[in-house]
């Protein structure tokens, strides 16, 4: 029985890597792919350079960890103390999460010189929003009846906290260090795409620029293998401690659960307290104001100075030519992913074949891949959305089979008293109950998808908002990046909040239970 | 008056569900009275607005001459919730203990160790509450009631899910623990007979909202168990509960 487990686990990868290797062969000399043999052996020849880079850019990975796990914590130790102010943090950390980390880059170099800042800046950027929506969920996920034991004894928050939440939160804890171990990984990686000297993300472009097929698709794969290690190494953490499994966390917003005023007002609040940090910061810091850009920078940039209808087109064209790629991917993946994932509940023999290398493939941060999409796929339309779709389609796969999981037991027996058939289970009583995982898969997708395109853009492509930055900061046009960076987090904290709202809409029928706070 | 005193309280949930209909009742201090009623008549929404666990519609709690939360803050109460909620991560002891943590007392591993083999789960100290039985659990939290010396003790069906035997057997060897120590208390029950057994005073609620249909001494007589004075109130009290129940009808 566990042999033929684990044969059931590896014949998943190892019939990936056969079909990766009869591909690489049957494109032999085009220039396209590098198969498996070819990979292992740049990387054996290669092994001290990649070492070395992947060395620096772990050690900045894990600093940007501990950071961003860390402000999580306490942001999330904050907002339970002064519930009142859970709106605008979990706000301020979606706005920072939706923060086009590519563009970040180069701003953050501009401002705190050459060195590792800016990938610590970036790896600690990537996490903290996960973590701390994880750790919010699981701070909230505590039944009444523990909190009113608390409450007896004459206790309050603090002890509430301390007796009892912070304890079953543990789970969900690791479960945002689990997420977040790729992530920083990503974050990490991102900054070195920006003009870091060391590191495997300088590695890529190095390579990128020389075409190196070979040397492309093994920081690839050391990038993969990594990013799933880590992420695998967390969970098998968590195990020790908790004796258990983490939770599969769906990541519900933490705004969820106001009414329609309370929201609007949490918005308010948000705008300013979103202008006055970015104001005073450059204030505070003392930031030289030929490269901070504050918001009245922006505005001006935008609207009244010389160059604004110049800039303004140049914008426009270019989030025109993005949304492009962005907007399909995104719907192919989520499509897709939900998809599939349907069509492995009525064939639930394939689960065990496709899961694990889904789960290995979701921890992937595929956005470090990016240059092999592009090599493999040409630099149209087609490699470009295809990454996009990539990025989206894993976390809604696994978010939907764990939702279509998720149809109460007792339900589907009714269903099958009356021998309801297959369709009719999927139709009335799991896709109800996917729902959720699909909206919270979605929801968390738009950053993912800006990030993939600006990301492929600022690589390759050179067309989109991506290429316009990077233009801009090689130019040293700060006006213009800081501008490309308000306005592509102002469009992914909007978007996000679009779905959300359609999300509370259709739960309100469908899960009545998951918007009632 | 001392005790526990109920001054037209009222609840009405959010939502227009009312549970307890303005009641005026006095509890005594130091006694032991079963509240006995249909289920869903609003029987643990009175011991939690007792305990200021919810806030009344209308009216006012008095606890030994306190408000609810000045008597919490003393750790002047305990509750044995209807539905255990022991903490899952804490062994079957340490949940037990725990009562007297939140109480800010002293720990006193004697007393915990005592009351851990009078609801008899000696061996299972160091079991966490998925390994116990519901009725286990149950068990569990009634010791962690017990555990932080209350004066006031609010025990929301606290052997509903322990069978008879069991149940009668911890009755017996419960009951003294805090009837020896002048704990006021309210124990909430469906069984009449445990009502009889443990109870000085037996106050019988109608359907929802809760009105007192009956308020009835129990001899001590009755409170052996058994013989004609425990046969006649147990009558008593069927037959009230019946009549009611037909009126709402
Ligand atoms: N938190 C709540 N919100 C709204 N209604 C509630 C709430 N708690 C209880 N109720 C309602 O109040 C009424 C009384 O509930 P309560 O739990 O007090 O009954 P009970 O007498 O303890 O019943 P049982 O014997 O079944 O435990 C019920 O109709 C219930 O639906
Ligand atoms: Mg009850």
């Amino acid at each position: 029985m566990r042999t033929r487990d684990w044969l059931a686990v590896l014949l998943g990868p190892v019939l990936l890597l056969i079909g990766w290797q009869l591909l690489a062969t049957g494109l032999e000399g085009k220039a396209l792919l590098a198969g498996p043999v070819e990979v292992l052996h740049w990387l054996t020849q290669n092994i001290g350079l990649v070492a070395r880079a992947l060395g620096r850019t772990l050690g900045n990975a894990a600093l940007g960890y501990l950071a961003g796990n860390l402000i999580a914590i306490v942001l999330t130790g904050i907002g339970i103390l002064f519930p009142k102010l859970l709106g605008v943090i979990g706000g301020l950390a979606l706005v920072l999460f939706c923060l086009p980390l590519i563009a970040t880059g180069p701003i953050l170099r501009s401002l705190m010189g050459q060195g590792e800042g800016p990938q610590i800046t970036l790896a600690a950027l990537a996490v903290s929003y996960t973590s701390l929506v994880t750790l919010l969920t699981g701070l909230r996920a505590v039944p009444s009846a523990w909190l009113d034991l608390v409450h007896v004894y004459g206790r309050k928050r603090f002890a509430e906290l301390w007796f009892v939440r912070a304890r079953a939160a543990l789970p969900y804890l690791f479960a945002g260090l689990q997420i977040a171990a790729p992530a920083a990984f990503l974050g990490a990686m991102v900054g070195e795409f920006t003009g870091a000297e060391r590191g495997l993300g300088v590695l890529t472009i190095r390579y990128i620029r020389a075409l190196d097929v070979a040397a492309l698709w093994g920081i690839s794969v050391v990038a993969t293998v990594v990013s799933i290690m880590a992420y695998a190494a967390v969970g098998m953490m968590a195990r020790l401690v908790l004796h258990d499994l983490p939770p599969v966390v769906l990541l519900s917003s933490p705004a969820s659960g106001r009414c329609g005023k309370g929201r609007f007002r949490d918005a308010v609040v948000l705008v300013v307290a979103v202008l006055l940090l970015w104001w005073g910061g450059i204030r505070l810091l003392g930031l030289n104001p030929f490269l901070a850009k504050g918001p009245l920078d922006v505005a001006a940039a935008l609207t009244w100075s010389a160059e604004a209808s110049e800039s303004r087109a140049a914008l426009f064209l270019a989030f025109r030519q993005s949304l492009g790629f962005a907007l399909p991917g995104y719907l192919i993946g989520l499509g897709v992913g939900a998809g599939l994932a349907m069509l492995l509940v009525l064939v639930p023999a394939v689960v065990p074949l496709i899961m694990p290398i889904a789960v290995a493939l979701r921890a992937v941060p595929i956005v470090t891949t990016a240059p092999v999409f592009v090599l493999f796929l040409g630099r149209g339309a087609t490699g470009t959305i295809t990454l996009v779709a990539v990025m989206v389609f894993f976390p809604a796969l696994v978010a939907c089979i764990h939702g279509l999981r998720q149809a109460p037991g007792q339900v589907l027996d009714v269903f099958d008293v009356y021998a309801a058939g297959p369709f009719r289970k999927l139709l009335y009583a799991r896709i109800p109950a996917m729902l959720p995982a699909l909206f919270a898969a979605a929801r968390m997708s738009v950053p993912t998808a800006v990030l993939a395109v600006t990301v492929v853009e600022w690589l390759t492509t050179g067309r989109g908002l991506g290429s316009l930055m990077a233009l801009s900061a090689s130019t040293s046009n700060y006006r213009m990046l800081w501008s490309a960076v308000f306005l592509v987090t102002l469009f992914s904290v909007l978007s996000h909040a679009a779905v959300a709202s359609l999300e509370r809409h259709v739960l309100r029928i469908y899960a009545p239970e998951q918007v009632r706070q | 008056m001392q005790g526990i005193t109920c001054i037209g309280l009222g609840k009405t949930y959010r939502g227009g569900i009312e549970a307890v209909s303005p009641l005026d009742l006095n509890f005594s201090s130091g006694r032991t009275t079963a509240l006995i009623g249909p289920s869903g008549c609003g029987k643990s929404t009175l011991l939690r607005l007792i305990a200021g666990l919810e806030e009344p519609s209308v009216g006012d709690v008095r606890v030994l001459g306190q408000s609810p939360a000045e008597q919490r803050r003393r750790a002047g109460i305990s509750v044995a919730f209807q539905d255990p909620s022991l903490l899952p991560w804490l062994t079957m002891q340490s949940n037990i203990s725990l009562a007297r943590k939140l109480a800010r007392k002293p720990p006193d591993p004697a007393r915990v160790a005592r009351l851990i083999g009078l609801v008899g789960l000696g061996g299972f100290e160091k079991v966490r509450p998925a390994a116990l039985s519901g009725g286990m659990r149950q068990r569990a939290a009634m010791a962690r009631a017990l555990a932080s010396d209350p004066q006031v003790l609010l025990l929301d069906e606290p052997f509903g899910a322990v069978d008879e035997l069991t149940r009668r057997q911890l009755a017996r060897d419960l009951s003294p623990l805090w009837k020896s120590q002048g704990t006021t208390t309210l124990l909430v029950t469906h069984s009449v007979d445990e009502a009889i057994m443990l109870s000085d005073r037996i106050v019988v609620f109608s359907p929802r909202p809760a009105r007192v249909v009956a308020d009835l001494e129990v001899p001590y007589a009755a409170e052996l168990g058994d013989g004609p004075e425990f046969r006649s109130l147990k009558d008593k009290v069927l037959t009230v509960l019946s009549a009611s129940a037909a009126m709402a009808k």
